[in-house]
């Protein structure tokens, strides 16, 4: 019933469609609640401080009564703003962040994953998308503060997408395919973690940015930009910016233990739970830099990607090739 | 194709932005993200302390000095009450001297520590803020012990102090200090060789030492750049010249050096701290000081090292009990002048860093 | 405390004692107090020398304060004098404040300037008339001024000529009236 991609359209493979799409969003949505009760336990416990601990027991539904207060609030759009494109913006960006999940392999059965033969390419190329729906939401709140951030978000975004797409190369020149089902198979006998340790420390860099992430969470600046894009919005529309951003956090650790960490492989647990502790690990690491690093310069952030990103990941893929014809 | 067309922006930060520190609000015009122009706009906690004075007995003052800089309220108090007792000749029992520079130099650590956690705040770095809010509760604890608040004190009195120390208060600072060493290794270890903070603050923002005199500055900004200037030192007041410490100062002028500064200054307020409750004799913590306090007609003026620099009190009196007009030289206001000329040509990113380095309260700026 | 309480009973007898306890300090010779008297002649006597006798009003000592009364006309540029000569070199503005005497019918002005070379802290005061006060601005020589004039201006209401952005800085901008003139009322009849 969940074997659809080579089977007849008809109402049964229709309805699994359904129901599959239905199962990977509320898991998501889930995995993404929690993420966010995680992240705030966690800087919560480096802080000294309780973390919430007040709706259900640890606080444990903290995160649903935060969801259920965003849909309740008034959806408030500025006077000045462009209506249209302020409403569209959050959508754009909130849309792909789920697409991308699409190609995520959870499992070593590949349930509800799409085995597509450019699946790094889909990834990036999507997740580009969502940048315009940020820019065009600062854009249209017609806010100072949103425009700034809009277009630090736009230049960070495009500028780290690159040495994370050369650092992903060499992964691909590894594992000789772009689909990511296959990456993970190619890392039965090692890691790729282990060849591709520059490209491994590029990727975490550039993925941290491009997630907009604590030490590079210039877009947000709270301290300079009040919330950077986002300063108008309110309500659910918010609420999209923020799901985006925390669906793309757990989509990005998905990858990372895809292309690095061996994917579903490991002993004894089943692979959803070797899946699920890899990808948490890269997420724990994004909430710990947060605890621990002040922000990076502006300046100094296009510099970093242009001048020692992007040389060192190109480097690593020279180095990647050689040693595969020298090893062929 | 024509020229693309650029303009201006005007950018409105404040009154009710995260990180100016209150109710300031700076006017800045933006050309990109670079800093053409920053006009600051001030007054929005003006209480008109000093018209209020007017009508205030002397004693009745000091409350209204708690509210300046209300993160080093004992300071403060030690201003007004300093001001008064040098125009009136008072002398003040010892014990009520060492207590003062005990609660004083336990203040300045705790205004410290705010800079230090607030200044990492604005450079994006919460974790600090919450460590040493950790740290200065003790000392806030200390001095609610000794004056009965946690933040106005309103502890100190033309003639003494109010209260003396409670029983086992010493013992207490003396546990506290190894606590406060083993943290301040901690913040200077975590923070200062961050390589993200150190590209963040060192070379940025900085001034010489000619410049800093002319805009009058005082307290750390005027030391960052080399200037050995304080107070305690320079026109020592109280019992400052018993205690041996040193004045640290920067050498650039810059964010960094003024970051660390107030990391140093803290070690040395302890240094003090520890002399003082070794050495404080017995005795009267109020000493002969008429209830009411009349000041012989003339005009006096007396400061004291504030957390921010100098903190002096311009007093003119008519011979009555109210003082005739009362000016407070507030170093934050001094200090804040220079920000117009330091935040010229940088990028909107440094003007928070900037700012924050600058270390005003918005309540003395506007008094 | 005990302490406490045996200062408030014995505080109303030694009230009216501490006002003249204070008083007879002229008698014998304070070395303080020459040594202030000596900064003050030493420094009135080059102003003197350089601008001449017409500038100074007055030069007292206020309880060991050397202080200047300086003419009206004359302020800025015995203020220039103060910051630039070699040998006085009054360096750092410490504080600027202004006061009214609707008695007397003007407004003073008192700015102390230290000398970071000597070591000498100075008072210096003019006198405007109390209608349409107006003083030379001396922003220019001492950038630190700026806010200090500005709140003089708004506040006392003393107009500074020369000034590079005169506004109020405490009262709102459309705000009537000077707070801390002592004919100032809150209350509009």
């Amino acid at each position: 019933m969940f074997e659809w991609l080579n089977q007849p359209f008809t109402p049964m493979t229709v309805l699994g469609m359904v129901i599959g799409g239905v199962i990977v969003l509320s898991v998501i949505l889930l995995v993404v609640a929690y993420s966010i009760y995680a992240q705030r336990k966690i800087l919560a416990a480096m802080h000294l401080r309780i973390g919430p601990n007040r709706v259900g027991p640890f606080g444990l539904f903290q995160s649903f009564a935060d969801i259920l207060k965003l849909l309740l609030k008034e959806d408030i759009v500025p006077a000045k703003a462009d209506k249209a494109m302020f409403l569209i913006g959050p959508m754009i960006t909130y849309v792909p962040s789920f697409m991308v999940l699409a190609v995520i392999p959870y499992t070593a059965t590949h349930l509800f994953t799409a085995e597509l033969n450019v699946g790094v390419l889909y990834y990036i190329a999507l997740s580009s998308i969502s940048v315009i729906g940020v820019v065009l939401g600062a854009w249209a709140s017609n806010n100072k503060y949103s425009i700034i951030g809009g277009l630090r978000s736009a230049a960070q975004l495009i500028s780290y997408e690159i040495p994370l797409a050369l650092s992903i190369l060499g992964v691909i020149l590894m594992a000789g395919s772009m689909n990511i089902v296959e990456i993970v198979e190619a890392q039965k006998n090692m890691w790729f973690i282990v060849p591709q340790i520059i490209g491994f420390s590029v990727f975490i860099i550039a993925a941290m940015a491009e997630l907009s992430r604590v030490p590079f969470d210039l877009p947000e600046a709270e301290s300079e930009l009040v919330a950077g894009y986002s300063t108008e919005y309110s309500g659910f529309r918010f609420a999209f910016y923020m799901l985006a951003e925390y669906v793309y956090i757990t989509a990005m650790g998905g990858l990372a233990a895809a292309l690095y960490l061996g994917g579903w492989e490991g002993p004894l647990l089943p692979g959803w739970a070797w899946y699920g502790i890899k990808a948490g690990l890269f997420i724990f690491l994004t909430f710990w830099l947060q605890g621990t690093f002040p922000r990076i310069r502006n300046t100094l952030l296009m510099t970093f990607s242009w001048k020692v990103l992007i040389p060192i990941s190109i480097l690593n893929i020279i180095l990647t090739a050689i040693i595969k014809i020298a090893v062929a | 194709m024509a020229e693309l067309r650029t303009e201006e922006m005007l950018l409105n930060v404040g009154p009710q932005h995260p990180s100016t520190h209150g109710v300031l609000r700076v006017v800045i015009k933006l050309d990109g993200e670079i800093i053409r122009e920053a006009t600051p706009v001030i007054g929005y906690l003006h209480r008109g302390t000093e018209k209020l004075s007017e009508d205030l007995q002397y004693q009745q003052i000091i409350p209204y000095f708690d509210r300046l800089d209300y993160i080093s309220a004992m300071l403060n108090n030690h201003a007004i009450v300093n001001a008064v007792e040098k125009a009136m000749d008072i002398e003040i029992p010892e014990r009520a001297e060492y207590l003062r520079v005990i609660v004083g130099e336990l203040n300045r650590t705790a205004a410290h520590l705010l800079f230090v956690g607030a200044y990492l705040l604005d450079l994006g770095a919460m974790s600090p803020f919450l460590y040493v809010f950790m740290t200065r509760e003790r000392i806030i604890e200390l001095l609610n012990e000794i004056s009965g608040a946690r933040l106005t004190y309103n502890y100190m009195r033309v003639g003494g102090v109010k209260y003396d120390a409670p029983p086992g208060w010493f013992a207490k600072i003396r546990e506290f200090i190894p606590y406060f060493k083993e943290m301040y290794q901690l913040f200077d270890d975590l923070i200062t060789g961050n390589e993200i903070f150190i590209s963040r603050v060192k070379g940025i923002g900085s001034y010489g030492q000619e410049e800093a005199i002319n805009y009058g500055l005082s307290g750390i900004p005027l030391r960052s750049t080399g200037f050995k200037w304080d107070l305690r030192k320079n026109k020592s007041y109280s019992v400052y010249d018993r205690f041996d410490f040193e004045i640290p100062v920067g050498t650039n002028g810059d964010n960094y050096d003024r970051y660390y500064l107030h990391l140093l200054e803290m070690e040395q307020s302890m240094r003090i701290v520890e002399q003082a409750i070794d050495s404080i004799p017995e005795g009267p913590v109020m000493g002969k000081a008429p209830k009411i306090l009349r000041i012989p007609a003339g005009e006096y003026y007396a400061a004291v090292e504030g957390a921010k620099g100098e903190l002096g009190v311009y007093i003119v009196s008519d011979g009555k009990d109210k003082p005739y007009r009362m000016k407070i030289r507030r170093p934050s206001f001094v200090n804040l002048q220079i920000i117009p000329s330091l935040l010229k040509d940088q990028n909107i990113a440094d003007f928070i860093a900037i700012l924050g380095s600058i270390d005003i309260v918005l309540g003395e700026v506007d008094a | 405390m005990t302490e406490e309480s045996k200062e408030t009973t014995v505080k109303p007898s030694a009230e009216t004692a501490v006002n003249t306890e204070t008083q007879p300090k002229e008698e014998q010779p304070d070395p303080k107090k020459e040594a202030a008297q000596k900064v003050l002649d030493r420094i009135r006597g080059l102003i003197v020398q350089e601008l001449g006798d017409h500038v100074l009003e007055d030069a007292l000592l206020m309880k060991h304060q050397p202080t200047f009364v300086v003419k009206r006309d004359h302020w800025l540029q015995t203020v220039q004098l103060l910051r630039h000569h070699d040998a006085l070199g009054f360096d750092y503005p410490e504080a600027m404040a202004g006061t009214d005497y609707p008695a007397n019918g003007y407004i003073e002005v008192i700015l102390y300037v230290y000398s970071m070379n000597h070591n000498e802290l100075i008072a210096v005061k003019t006198r405007t008339p109390r209608d349409n006060a107006e003083l030379q601005s001396l922003s220019y020589v001492y950038q630190g001024l700026n806010w200090e004039e500005r709140e003089i201006y708004d506040l006392v209401g003393v107009k500074f000529t020369g000034h590079p952005d005169l506004r109020r800085i405490m009262m709102p901008e459309d705000y009537e009236g000077h707070p801390l003139r002592k004919d100032f009322s809150v209350w509009k009849e």
